[in-house]
């Protein structure tokens, strides 16, 4: 008899049975930044805490943070425990780019409604056999190991029904990571085009979705320019064009900071990189099979 | 530290010279690399030995645009000519395949502007994704692409195999996809900034990365070392990250050749180093701990434990691993694949397991030893000398066992070690240092330049950059089914490449 | 005279007028170039009719040299001659149909001859297949071998033709050697030329060296190794269908005369049986291994041809062990099993020959010179070509031996009949019955390699991108004649299979005068259902397979279009997944050498496989780096080292046994120059020493 046999005996079963019961280690996971209190004295003057640029004042006086500028640095946690802290648990991802910033503008929720019922009705068709593609569009490599982890036997995705493919053709789902490498816009944009529809698309990673590091010069985010770029990703269906919807930064000579510039996504998971857990939240909320439905709103703040 | 000292030749023959004449003298050709300055663009060539890095270097005055190529005299820097030339434009005349590497432009830019081109870095350089030619010809032959976007969770990288069928006499790269124009990016950053990006250029290698760049940096600022408990906490980390990343390889070995469960128990056991680093800092690729000076915290997790679940996971990974290699079928598969010959891992400086297991060693924490392993015992290099897929996973194993020894034996250092800061200050203004640590694939090296604290050039040079363009010559009697073996052997990461 | 008879005269005088209609009319007129072929195929159709006759129990007989008034020689088909002569004379009419298209396209042939040489080859073949006397069946043994030369020469201006002719023409006077020998110790022994009679020539030496020498000359015909050498470059050298009727129709005399041997002589000695056995394994796989790696289409289809000879003689030794052995069902299952591979090689190889005759033709039938059947350059060239494409895949499969096609009864009955080595009492007998069956189990393998790349690459691949074909619309597919003949080789090669039974009745009839018909009739166990002339052993029904295959595909196609509703149809049509790459220069998917290399390096033992990389000098032909900035001054277009890379498989038996034997002849044949010195008083003293010598001979044996 083989002694893999027996190896494979070793440990029991190591399987998480996340999503439908708690794990303590997704729960106690430590997610992006978050505001502790909106408004304080010196709010203007914070901005400059964070080097990507996350940190701002909106409209109302009120601090705001974009999550999916955080690279989980832990700057402003560190300098202002009083204002800044950490996220807990690895639902982080939102079904739109604004849903990524706290606090949470009001009207996006009427937004989500949508948003979700739109999804909910592409989606429904896939139900347990849902095919997965991957691209790499210029991350640093952490991002494709979080996703191969899900392969692994502690988080499974198979028991769920979810499959990696090699072929786009066969792909339900479309995962991209890195911040939008220019010389990776056409792989990508084919390995879209290539998927048959429905289909969704995922931003895995602060990279992906804002361009982290690489995004924006920091603290100098241009609205105005990257208004355009969301009108751009919301004529290729997705109805995410909230007046105050962060911008989406500008890259550099090599990157579009953020993978939306090249194909719409449906839903942005923040992080540098995400954890497994939190990209199969992600995927779970796109695919709306989230038991708890506070949960699968994207509300977890 | 040994500073960085940029010894300048006075034109680049003599510089070519002064660096065949180094290396063979026994040291290590480690990277070459471009620096604008306002009226001319160095060129640094950096070489390795025994406790430091030496720079040598010429400049080019502003209205030279192009040079005789090194890499006819020295082979190494091959790679590192075409960047040079994908970046500044600059042409090494005489080079055997001047194609475009990182970036093949389409336009008239360069991004990194040297003197007497346009001075702005253009807003966007879109590559021309054609840019590779063929190099075999013969009846029957075509090209297999295999990417950018492959099957499996890869990195985007297009390799060209050309073949006649099941042989492959030739393989070619396109690794230009993912360019990221992270150099570019380093000089928006103040120095203590510029650790984040660091740890973001390359993931698999996060803290290597961080450390090389602190070591840099601190040099600039003078200082000589860190706390020792800040020494320790890097180390942790450090040895970590190699742990994961070699149960990374296997796991992909395992899968490659078809062991499930394998590969399933690799996993585990790559999750479970991961958790544990999570746990220690709250990000499982150890990031956020390095920091210039110091470290940003202690390990959230007692010694005890620590040691602990480090003593469980060597006892499974050690069980696993025996089995692994006692699997018939699958050295079967590793035996004799991917071969590098051993005077062909001296010449090109081969880092990492892949120059180890052709036996060619020159391991950072040895050689030019940092943070705190110069307290630690690292034990006896092993040797290795088959240079093929089995001697690297041998290798790994070894280094899995020295991780292990480390990590004890830094655990214990730490809980014995008095309450003290964890970092010194770090003051950084202008200079210019070479920072080194040893990342699982082998060394990474930074060469940083500040200005009144804010980086104004920085140029990683990853153990991936250097060692991947040995792809081109290990697939001799190889066939296509060798092929995931080969490369999950050299266990690199395409993000250190294309930066 | 009979009806049977007259259609064999018909048959015979349409051949003498095919011929002297070419040679008179000529090559000038398109139209009239068609002629011949027309002529010949109604004489071959004759010839059929008259061998279904003979079969059927009607002998043709016509005293020719009655007529002449020189003697007793006379043709006559009996029942296994009628066989012979409804196979090949069956597909020769199709192929016919076909050459005449072929040659009536502008500026096809160049010159006189073609037509000759053809009907030349037909009439030998009828001939041969009729003889009756010894010197008849040299003599069209030996008219064969001109008309082969004639046409593997008729192209001489091309690469390869003189060579190809040449080895022909060797090869055929080897075997006429062979034969001449033979039948002269037959006839000595018997004391007559009648065929008839050598079965009385009394067991001993002579008569084994003459059944040796007979089978050698046979198998250089057919290209049992170690006489395989010239069959594929013979073949290659032919013009268009010129080859069908060298590989499907002429190829079937030495199989006849295999037949006959055994029906006149019986089974050969041991050692004999033995050898046969052993090299027709190896030559299967010999042949299957070449046809698997080989670069152009028409050496593949060559090479096949080796193999299917392996395949057919390892039923015929199967046949020579049961008659070795008294054993008559062994000797019927071993028969039966050869003559049904002969069956569907002749169909199939006739028209694969046929079908890749029209797909070499340059677009809209050009001229000759355009056919180039590099497999390389051939991918998708069939795509623009339905019929001849869709003949070519019938045809590959039938060879690969896939159901529905009588290539897969003749497969499954060869195997069957190698199978039964356990009835056999003798160890010797059981090994090399073994082996052989190995060999042929290893070849049936590789052939489906072989014929999956022609069909793959030829007929299903995409064209290549780059390619100087036709752009659009069809290429020459043959013409409505070329397509007919194709239509009837197809379906020769389907319904064959379907009609088995039926089939197996006229084979027992056909085969009679060798092995009883009830034996073979064994075979027939209910009348679906067919077995290996052992009852009990195993069972297989062709005809319900023609039922039961198409009913199933329908039954899915009604399921899918059940379940996936008007969508079924509404299919997008996308590219296929490249990894999302941009293109690379030059070939970018599996070339037909890259298809056949893993085969190369499995089968390097029997190929001899050498692959080496060079690296070639720097032609700067690829100019400067892509992507430079074009505004430096200094750019120095540096052309990087391209490196070439090349691979050859040998042909072993020529290698190590021809090439190595033909060195000292060579040298004795320049030794044997000097003697020419042009000068006539010496070749007077050459011939004056010879009288001499001649005389002194004479009186010192007297």
């Amino acid at each position: 008899m083989s002694p893999w046999v027996l190896r494979g005996l070793r440990d029991g079963v190591v399987t998480t049975r996340w999503p439908a019961r708690p794990d303590p280690y997704a729960d106690s996971w430590r997610g992006p930044a978050t505001i502790l209190r909106p408004r304080p004295d010196d709010a203007a003057g914070l901005a400059s805490l964070c080097p990507t640029g996350a940190i701002g004042v909106g409209s109302g006086q009120d601090l705001v943070l974009d999550q999916g500028r955080c690279v989980l640095c832990g700057r402003c946690v560190g300098r202002r425990p009083d204002v800044f802290g950490w996220s807990r648990g690895t639902a982080s991802a939102a079904l739109s780019r604004a849903g990524l910033v706290v606090p949470e503008a009001a009207q996006t929720e009427q937004n989500l409604v949508a948003l979700r019922a739109a999804l909910a009705a592409r989606t429904s068709a896939l139900r347990r056999s849902v095919h997965l593609r991957h691209v790499d569009a210029g991350s640093d490599g952490a991002e494709e190991q979080e996703i191969a982890a899900l392969l692994n036997p502690v988080y499974d995705i198979h028991r769920l029904g979810i499959f990696l493919t090699a072929s786009p053709r066969h792909a339900d789902v479309l995962l991209v990571t890195g911040a939008g490498a220019h010389g990776m816009a056409e792989p990508l944009r084919r390995s879209y085009e290539g998927m048959p529809d429905p289909k969704i698309v995922i931003a895995v990673g602060t990279d992906a979705v804002s361009g982290g590091m690489l995004g924006g010069i920091p603290g100098h985010s241009d609205p105005e320019a990257t208004r355009t770029r969301q009108q751009r990703a919301a004529d290729d269906e997705a109805p995410d064009s909230a007046p105050d919807s962060p911008g989406l930064a500008a890259g550099s000579y090599a990157t579009s900071g953020g993978v939306g510039a090249v194909v719409p996504v449906d839903v942005w998971v923040p992080g540098s990189p995400p954890p497994p857990f939190a990209i199969l939240h992600a995927l779970l909320l796109g695919l709306g099979r989230l038991p708890d439905p506070r949960e699968s709103a994207g509300e977890r703040r | 530290m040994t500073p960085a000292g940029g010894a300048l030749a006075t034109s680049v023959a003599s510089l070519r010279d002064l660096v065949v004449q180094d290396i063979a003298a026994g040291r290590r050709f480690a990277g070459l690399m471009g620096t604008q300055l306002t009226d001319a663009l160095v060129l640094s060539v950096h070489l390795a030995g025994r406790g430091g890095v030496a720079t040598r270097e010429v400049a080019l005055p502003a209205d030279v645009t192009s040079y005789p190529a090194l890499t006819p005299a020295l082979g190494a820097a091959f790679w590192y000519e075409r960047e040079l030339h994908d970046l500044f434009g600059i042409v090494p005349l005489g080079h055997p395949r001047l194609e475009p590497l990182i970036l093949p432009r389409s336009g008239q830019h360069d991004p990194l502007p040297r003197p007497g081109r346009p001075a702005a870095t253009p807003a966007a350089i879109w590559p021309d994704e054609h840019s590779v030619p063929r190099q075999v010809l013969g009846p029957g032959l075509f090209t297999i692409p295999h990417g950018p976007v492959r099957s499996g969770v890869m990195e985007s990288i297009e390799y060209l195999v050309e073949t006649p069928g099941e042989d492959i006499p030739h393989l070619n790269m396109r690794v230009f996809y993912k360019h990221r124009g992270i150099e570019k990016r380093f000089e928006q950053f103040a120095a203590g900034d510029g650790v984040l990006l660091a740890e973001r250029t390359e993931g698999v290698a996060s803290v290597a990365h961080a450390l090389a760049y602190c070591h840099a940096v601190e040099q600039i600022a003078g200082v000589t070392a860190v706390p020792w408990r800040a020494a320790l906490v890097r180390v942790l980390h450090a040895e970590l990250e190699r742990l994961a990343a070699h149960l990374d390889v296997a796991a992909r070995l395992a899968d490659a050749a078809g062991l499930a469960v394998a590969t399933a128990r690799f996993g585990v056991h790559k999750e479970r180093v991961a958790r544990l680093v999570s746990r220690m800092c709250g990000s499982r690729f150890g990031r956020g701990v390095v920091i210039p000076g110091g470290v940003s915290g202690m390990p959230l997790v007692s010694a005890g434990d620590f040691l602990t679940e480090i003593g469980r996971m060597e006892r499974a990974v050690s069980a696993d691993a025996r089995v692994l290699m006692g699997t018939a079928s699958f050295l079967d598969r590793l035996r004799g694949t991917g071969p590098l010959r051993a005077e062909r891992a001296r010449e090109h400086g081969a880092l990492g397991p892949v120059g180890k297991a052709s036996g060619f060693s020159d391991d950072a924490r040895l050689a030019r030893p940092y943070d705190a392993y110069p307290g630690l015992g690292l034990g006896d290099p092993h040797e290795h000398r088959a240079g093929d897929a089995l001697a690297r996973l041998r290798l790994r194993w070894d280094e899995v066992r020295q991780s292990f020894h480390l990590l004890r034996q830094a655990a214990d250092e730490l809980d014995d070690a008095p309450d003290s800061p964890l970092m010194v200050p770090c003051e950084v203004g202008s200079g210019r240092a070479a920072g080194w640590a040893e990342a699982p694939q082998g060394e990474v090296l930074y060469d940083v330049r500040t200005q009144d604290g804010h980086v104004v050039r920085c140029r990683p040079r990853s153990p991936s950059f250097h060692n991947l363009v040995l792809f081109h010559e290990v697939f001799a009697g190889d066939i296509l089914t060798d092929f995931p073996f080969i490369e999950a052997s050299f266990g690199l990461s395409v993000a250190g490449v294309a930066l | 005279m009979t009806a049977s008879s007259a259609a064999f005269a018909a048959g015979l005088t349409a051949f003498v007028l095919a011929g002297l209609v070419d040679l008179v009319a000529g090559a000038r007129r398109d139209t009239a170039r068609a002629v011949p072929y027309l002529i010949g195929s109604a004489g071959a159709a004759c010839l059929a009719v008259a061998g279904a006759g003979a079969v059927a129990g009607h002998p043709a007989r016509l005293p020719v040299a009655g007529w002449l008034g020189t003697g007793t020689a006379a043709l006559a088909a009996d029942r296994l001659s009628g066989l012979f002569l409804a196979i090949s004379f069956g597909a020769a009419s199709a192929v016919s149909l076909a050459f005449a298209s072929w040659a009536a396209r502008p500026g096809a042939v160049g010159r006189r001859g073609l037509g000759a040489s053809y009907a030349l080859t037909l009439g030998a073949v009828a001939v041969f297949l009729t003889a009756q006397d010894a010197f008849t069946l040299l003599l069209a043994w030996e008219l064969l071998t001109i008309a082969f030369y004639l046409l593997a020469g008729f192209e001489r201006g091309r690469p390869g033709r003189p060579g190809g002719a040449l080895i022909t023409l060797a090869f055929g006077k080897i075997s006429g050697a062979a034969l001449l020998l033979a039948l002269l110790l037959l006839a000595v022994r018997s004391g007559s030329l009648d065929l008839a009679s050598f079965a009385r020539v009394p067991p001993g030496t002579a008569r084994a060296a003459a059944q040796a020498l007979l089978i050698a000359g046979f198998a250089v015909k057919v290209g049992l190794v170690p006489f395989q050498v010239w069959l594929p470059r013979g073949y290659a050298a032919a013009p268009g269908p010129a080859r069908a009727i060298m590989g499907g129709v002429a190829v079937n005399v030495g199989f006849y005369g295999l037949w006959r041997a055994l029906a006149l002589l019986g089974p050969p000695p041991a050692w004999l049986t033995g050898t046969l056995l052993v090299l027709a394994g190896l030559t299967a796989l010999l042949g299957i291994a070449h046809a698997a790696v080989q670069p152009r289409l028409q050496r593949v289809i060559a090479y096949s041809s080796v193999e299917n000879s392996g395949l057919i003689l390892a039923g015929y030794g199967v046949a020579l062990v049961g008659a070795a052995t008294h054993d008559d069902r062994l000797l019927a299952v071993g028969l039966l099993a050869g003559t049904l591979q002969i069956i569907a090689h002749a169909a199939a190889k006739s028209l694969l020959f046929t079908a890749s005759a029209v797909i070499t033709c340059g677009p809209a039938g050009g001229p000759r010179g355009t056919e180039d059947d590099n497999l390389d350059l051939l991918r998708g060239s069939a795509r623009h070509r339905p019929w001849s494409g869709t003949g070519l895949a019938i045809g590959s499969l039938t060879l690969a031996g896939l159901p529905v096609t009588v290539g897969f009864v003749s497969e499954w009955f060869l195997l069957e009949a190698l199978l039964q080595q356990f009835r056999v009492p003798e160890l010797g007998y059981r090994l090399l019955l073994a082996i052989a069956g190995a060999a042929v189990a290893l070849t049936a393998g590789f052939a489906g390699v072989t014929f999956v790349r022609l069909t793959g690459l030829v007929v299903l691949g995409p064209r290549p991108a780059d390619s100087a074909g036709p752009p659009s619309g069809r290429g020459w597919d043959g013409g409505w004649l070329g397509r007919a003949g194709i239509v009837i080789l197809s379906a020769c090669c389907l319904a064959t299979a379907a009609l088995l039974p039926l089939l197996i009745r006229v084979l027992a009839a056909g085969l009679s005068p060798v092995v009883a018909a009830s034996a073979v009739n064994g075979a027939r166990q209910t009348p679906w259902v067919l077995g290996p002339v052992f009852s009990g052993f195993s069972v297989l029904s062709p005809s319900w397979l023609w039922i039961v295959m198409p009913l199933l595909a329908l039954v899915v196609l009604a399921f899918t279009r059940l379940v996936a509703g008007p969508r079924m149809t509404q299919v997008r049509r996308v590219p296929a997944w490249r990894s999302a790459t941009a293109g690379v220069e030059g070939a970018d998917s599996y070339t037909a050498t890259g298809f056949a290399n893993p085969t190369r390096r499995v089968l390097a033992a029997v190929l001899h496989t050498r692959a080496e990389v060079r690296v070639l000098t720097p032609a700067g032909e690829h100019g400067e780096p892509a992507g430079a900035p074009g505004s430096a001054p200094a750019q120095t277009p540096v052309p990087g080292p391209r490196l070439g890379y090349s691979s050859d498989v040998i042909e072993i038996v020529e290698a190590y046994v021809y090439r190595p034997a033909l060195r000292p002849v060579l040298a004795l044949v320049r030794t044997a120059k000097r003697l020419q010195s042009g000068r006539l008083d010496a070749y007077l003293a050459y011939m004056l020493i010879a009288l001499v010598a001649l005389l002194a001979l004479v009186t010192a044996l007297a």
